[in-house]
């Protein structure tokens, strides 16, 4: 089977660095997948180079049989490639509603005079009232971000993508400062979305979320791809175990 | 004037600019003001003939109720008045910074651009009521140059000795701040608060003092440029000689507001086109008539500029340097259509009741508050600094009153009119895809201000006079009538209605989901783009309706004065409205009406008993203040912060 993302052979330099260096994962539909790494493993910067936030990046990425890598990061969004942030980054503008409201709406080229006359807010999405369903936000969509707790903004970031209707999101550790309690029920929302049909990639610290909900996993250290495997597999790995217990002794 | 010496000056107020920025992070409009008061100190002091009994020995204060002047000394040597009017700028300069600059570090950078923009205006205006007291003609100051006279031979070329030395001032001056700040502890300090300041504070500088000693030197260095360059031209004048801050502006950016040497090489080099391109424009018998005299050499610069910076900016801020852009908050608009009502009625009962001084002042409020609903759009819901409103309002006059004389009739005219404001208003959003916050802002003005150069100015718009009465369904909406009838109701309430129409559909947008977008937009461009918004899309659209809503401005504007003019549409004219906008909330349609009831020789205006000559210089003069006072005290605006007390006081009440 086709995978649903396909990276091949990903490349950010800065200068002389090679932040990532041939960084090849293939993340299918009906599979949650890790990305894991010690910090300064290159994890975000493979996030941002897959959405189109590193102007630089090489390699190929493709989204369902589309080539994406030479689209802004908009577009990706738009077409199925959504992310969220390691720092949330809501709109603390909006409300909650309408936070979920602008990402799933795409404009055309005459909305901006037909909104004048016709503002027309009634129209909610239907990917934002599944949003909401999903991430159970619904006490929270009128209120702004700064009304929530910091484990409610995580959720409501998922959500937001979520309401993009995306084909694969990617969760830039989502888990974050969130406790126990909402950390499983992270998880449980994160491992029912590929029965949804949406692809999952999946970077976090918390290596008991990582080792629970995902299918595979796939190991960065130093910008490379150290390791690719089951839970099972990543866990007994002695690459890992060495980049991880490297980085402690930093 | 020569190239040269332009550029010297320009390098000499941009190596302030660096330094002022280095320092504190604020891009300071006002730099060259602070100059132009000094050369108005420098000059009132030496305003007597040394053959004559004159006593000179005038200072002029720029101090709104203290009187206008006092005498220091009699005859003053040029060391004596020197002396005095290097320590005004040094006062102001430490001034600025401890009562403005300080307090408004970690202010968003609207706030900070709001600052610099009351002290240009205050400055700039109260200096223009004490021009008036001074007089023009033989009764203006006399400014006699302290530079050596005479020319230089290189080759056939002819170069004035102050030019050279003028050159020789930034050059100089260039390579000591270079040297000083690669070498002393100064130098060394400055960077290290500019970067960290509580890492400086922890290993033992002052940011303060440090802060005080760099805006000291750049305001020294920025008076006396300006004293000496109005020596060698012969023009003070308190607007224009403030603006020359803005090839500065451009000269500073170049350098990157970091680089001392790149800045001074930019500043003279921008000088040195402009003198090129007023001889070529001299010489040239092949351009066009169109083009006014020194437009070439004012905007040419500048547009390459604007472009240079564009070019360099990125599409969006990347993860390190994301700043945080706090900017009012907007509040959702409530009974838009009730509160349209009122206002409606209200103005249309006024027009028909009242004299014809009071239908003016509605009609000159209404247009204001056009150009103040452009600004809330794209600078409050948007969150882009633009000074370009002004500049589109104009293009939209002097477009209906030319295709008006080309022969097309009203209401095709102006919709025509709107709709090349609509395209220039797109272009001039195309600096806000790239660049942002301060620099955007300078980027608009330096904008305005070549359309003023380039456009405005043309003898082909001079003199064009008052076009036909616009006519609808048979109805005369002129504005003009003879005796009581003058400034006719009808174009009032036509103008009123549009202004209206003009208020829901931007309560419209606001609710809707482009407003929703603009919102994301102005809170946090990475996260609208991984959203999937079209940043580029959205900030362009905002430019548009920006442009569409001071274009109908403009429009009306070309039928309701008898003759256009470029003055009716000087940048000045937009920093005040920005200005008036954020006491009002830039981000909610208060704002604008706020813009609107304040602006010069409007609502206000007529009631504190009509037009006076010095009106518009005492109002701006006013704003001037308040607007600083405003962004000290209340980055997020006046209403915001009443509305603020009044939920307290309810939370009070109901407790």
């Amino acid at each position: 089977m086709n995978p649903l993302l396909h990276i091949h052979q990903l490349g950010v330099s800065y200068g002389g660095l090679r932040a990532v260096d041939d960084v090849s994962i293939d993340v299918h539909t009906d599979r949650v997948m890790g990305l894991i790494g010690p910090n300064g493993a290159g994890k975000t910067t493979t996030i941002d180079a897959i959405c189109g936030f590193v102007p630089k990046a090489t390699g190929i990425i493709e989204l369902a049989g589309r080539r994406l890598e030479s689209l802004p990061p908009h577009s990706r969004a738009r077409a199925g490639l959504v992310r969220t942030f390691q720092s949330v980054e809501l709109f603390d503008d909006l409300t909650i509603r309408e936070n979920l409201i602008v990402a799933a709406s795409a404009p055309r080229w005459y909305s901006t005079m037909l909104d004048a006359i016709h503002p027309n807010r009634r129209v909610t999405a239907e990917s934002v009232s599944d949003a909401i369903e999903m991430t159970k936000i619904n006490d929270l969509i009128d209120l702004r971000p700064k009304q929530l707790s910091h484990g409610q903004r995580r959720i409501v970031g998922v959500a937001r993508a979520l309401a993009g209707k995306p084909k694969l999101v990617l969760l830039d550790e989502p888990a974050a400062g969130l406790d126990p309690d909402e950390t499983d029920k992270l998880g449980e929302l994160i491992a029912s979305l590929p029965k949804r049909g949406i692809g999952v990639l999946l970077v976090d610290h918390d290596m008991t979320l990582v080792l629970d909900v995902c299918d595979d996993i796939t190991v960065l250290d130093f910008g490379r791809v150290i390791a690719t495997g089951t839970p099972q597999e990543i866990r007994g790995n002695q690459a890992v175990i060495a980049a991880y217990l490297g980085s402690a002794h930093e | 004037m020569t190239g040269l010496q332009g550029g010297a000056v320009i390098a000499a107020l941009a190596l302030g600019l660096v330094l002022s920025f280095r320092a504190s992070n604020v891009i300071n409009i006002a730099h060259a003001a602070v100059g132009m008061y000094s050369a108005y100190a420098f000059y009132g002091l030496r305003n007597y003939d040394v053959d004559s009994t004159e006593r000179g020995g005038d200072l002029w204060l720029p101090i709104l109720g203290a009187p206008s002047k006092v005498h220091i000394l009699d005859r003053p040597t040029v060391a004596a008045a020197l002396s005095i009017a290097l320590l005004l700028a040094a006062f102001f300069g430490a001034l600025l910074y401890v009562a403005v600059f300080r307090p408004l570090r970690n202010a968003p950078p609207l706030a900070r651009v709001i600052a610099s923009l009351g002290i240009f205006l205050y400055l700039t205006s109260t200096m223009s009521l004490r021009a008036k007291e001074i007089g023009s003609g033989a009764a203006s100051l006399k400014l006699t140059s302290m530079l050596p006279s005479g020319v230089i031979k290189i080759g056939s070329a002819k170069i004035p000795t102050s030019a050279f030395v003028l050159s020789g001032f930034a050059v100089v001056a260039a390579l000591l701040l270079a040297l000083a700040f690669s070498y002393t502890r100064f130098g060394l300090a400055t960077t290290a608060t500019a970067e960290q300041e509580k890492g400086a504070i922890l290993t033992g500088i002052s940011p303060h003092r440090i802060g005080i000693f760099n805006w000291v030197l750049a305001s020294l260095l920025g008076a006396g440029a300006v004293i000496l360059i109005v020596g060698v031209s012969g023009v003070l004048v308190p607007t224009e000689t403030s603006l020359l801050v803005v090839p500065a502006l451009a000269a500073a950016l170049l350098g990157g507001l970091d680089s001392f040497a790149v800045t001074t090489a930019a500043g003279l080099a921008i000088g040195m086109t402009q003198g090129s391109l007023v001889w070529f424009q001299l010489q040239s018998k092949s351009l066009p008539d169109w083009l006014p005299n020194n437009g070439l050499s004012q905007a040419v610069p500048v547009i390459a500029i604007l472009v240079a910076i564009t070019w360099r900016g990125s599409k969006l801020p990347n993860r390190a340097a994301m700043i945080e852009s706090r900017l009012p908050e907007s509040p959702t608009p409530r009974n838009p259509v009730a509160w349209s009502l009122v206002m409606a009625t209200a103005a249309i009962v006024a027009l028909l009741q009242l004299d014809a001084q009071w239908r003016l002042a509605i009609v000159v409020s209404t247009i204001a508050g056009f150009v103040g609903l452009a600004s809330v759009v794209v600078t409050g819901y948007v969150g882009q600094i633009s000074l370009a409103q002004y500049a589109f309002a104009g293009v939209a006059a002097f477009a209906t009153v030319k295709l008006t004389k080309q022969g097309l009739s009203f209401p095709v005219a102006p919709f025509l009119a709107i709709a090349i404001t609509i395209a220039i208003g797109l272009l001039l959003g195309l600096p806000a895809v790239r660049v942002r916050g301060m620099t955007l802002a300078v980027a608009t003005i330096a904008a305005a201000v070549a359309i003023e150069q380039l456009v405005f100015n043309s003898p082909s718009l001079a003199g064009l006079g008052a076009i036909p009465r616009p006519e609808i369904f048979g109805i005369d909406l002129g504005f003009s009538a003879t005796g009581d009838e003058n400034f006719r109701a009808a174009f009032g309430i036509f103008a009123v209605i549009l202004f209206v129409l003009a208020t829901l559909a931007v309560a419209n947008l606001r609710r809707s989901p482009t407003g929703l977008r603009w919102l994301a937009v102005r809170g946090n461009e990475r996260a609208a783009a991984a959203a999937g918004i079209d940043v580029t899309q959205t900030k362009l659209s905002a430019f548009a309706v920006c442009a569409a809503l001071a274009g109908t401005g403009g429009a009306l504007l070309a039928y309701q004065s008898p003759a256009l003019s470029a003055q009716q549409f000087m940048v000045v004219g937009a920093l005040a409205v920005l200005a008036l906008c954020f006491l009002g909330g830039i981000a909610s349609i208060s704002g604008a009406l706020v813009a609107g009831l304040l602006a010069s020789g409007g609502i206000l205006t007529q009631l504190q008993g009509g037009n006076t000559g010095n009106a518009s210089n005492y109002q701006f003069a006013i704003s001037g203040l308040m607007l600083i006072a405003v962004a000290i005290l209340y980055p997020d605006g006046v209403v915001a912060a009443v509305r603020h007390s009044v939920a307290k006081l309810r939370r009070m009440s109901t407790a």
